[in-house]
């Protein structure tokens, strides 16, 4: 029974999340702050993945071992990925560690009041309302912010979570 | 292909274990609750890898993986990703997540969602936003990176070495401080 050269094969995988990975981080430095960027960014390498391991497959055993191979390569690249994502969303967007900074920046102490005042008021709603917004989760027109189908659908599936899971408000 | 079987499989088993501890157990430290419970799964992942046969009575030759070590980290390895990558962010997004808490609440405000404040006011079921950052900094006072000093809050020499490496990361990737 052929199977696939498993120091070859891992080798292959990390090699081109690396790849990706300075993609995403390169391009992120020169402004491309969106998550189409990492998608993109991924979906090209993750294809650069599979088309690697069909060409060693093909070299090695003439492709007897080509489906499975092509299965872990996938596999492995989208758990990278997952573990990738919100390690990356934390740095960017988590206001626990906005908090540490900002606690840092300011010699390691604050007033209490002062951090309330800047991560509790209306400014930092309306930074996430427009991110919300350009991702097209959100629109806003005379009327007010109302949510596009697709924010319906996300809100309704995460309140559904919440419900089985008994979470409470949260956020 | 045994390992994705096994791995997808327990990620089921540990989503209704989830789901009943939370039900049915309920506590505070519940990202603990999970982990504790990820190891339990694990656990009985590897038992039910070794204990089933190397095909799992079904599976064609071309789809077994070889050194049957290699089978096993797989498993462990796609078993893992899917808790800390999937059900805990899962967790995480639907009990901290703060856009999607502002989704939900325009979802529920009738019949338009209103300005942004009227979000002010009724973020989180009605609780507001000071308590959706009371909510972070109680975590960070829990997690001892920081302390409270009279009316201050300081970084204690956990939270330090973290901000420090955040604060790295934000220069890297050339982020203003939020």
């Amino acid at each position: 029974m052929m199977s696939p050269n498993p120091v070859m094969l891992s080798l292959l995988i990390v090699a081109w999340f690396s790849v990706f990975v300075c993609m995403h981080v390169l391009g992120f430095r020169h402004g491309r702050r969106n998550a189409r960027w990492l998608v993109t960014s991924y979906i090209a390498c993750c294809a650069a993945t599979l088309l690697s391991v069909v060409a060693m497959s093909l070299w090695r055993d003439g492709g007897e071992t080509m489906a499975l191979s092509l299965l872990i390569a996938a596999l492995s690249s989208a758990c990278l990925l997952v573990l990738y994502t919100p390690a990356v969303y934390t740095v960017l967007t988590s206001l626990s560690v906005a908090t540490l900074i900002l606690l840092y920046r300011n010699g390691g102490r604050m007033p209490e009041a002062a951090l309330y005042s800047r991560f509790a008021t209306d400014s930092i709603l309306r930074q996430r309302l427009c991110v919300l917004i350009g991702s097209g989760y959100l629109i806003e027109d005379a009327e007010g912010t109302r949510l596009t189908p697709r924010g319906r659908l996300i809100a309704r599936a995460f309140a559904a979570v919440k419900e089985l899971w008994r979470l409470g408000p949260g956020g | 292909m045994k390992a994705v079987i096994v791995a997808a499989a327990m990620t089921l088993v540990l989503l209704v274990v989830v789901t009943l501890a939370f039900r049915f157990h309920p506590t505070e430290a519940r990202a603990k609750q999970m982990t504790l419970l990820y190891f339990g799964c694990a656990l009985v992942a590897v038992l039910a890898w070794v204990i089933t046969p190397v095909d799992l009575g079904f599976l064609a030759p071309s789809l077994l993986i070889a050194p049957q070590w290699l089978d096993l980290l797989l498993m462990l390895f796609f078993f893992s990703s899917a808790f800390f990558g999937g059900v805990l962010q899962l967790y995480n997004l639907a009990d901290r997540g703060f856009s999607l808490r502002i989704l939900i609440d325009l979802d529920a405000a009738k019949p338009r969602g209103g300005g942004v404040e009227s979000l002010v006011k009724t973020y989180g079921g009605g609780q507001g936003l000071t308590w959706m950052y009371g909510k972070r900094l109680h975590g960070l006072l829990a997690g001892e990176f920081v302390r409270r000093d009279g009316d201050e809050v300081e970084l204690t020499a956990r939270g330090r070495r973290t901000a420090e490496i955040f604060e790295a990361a934000h220069r890297f990737l050339r982020l203003d401080a939020q």
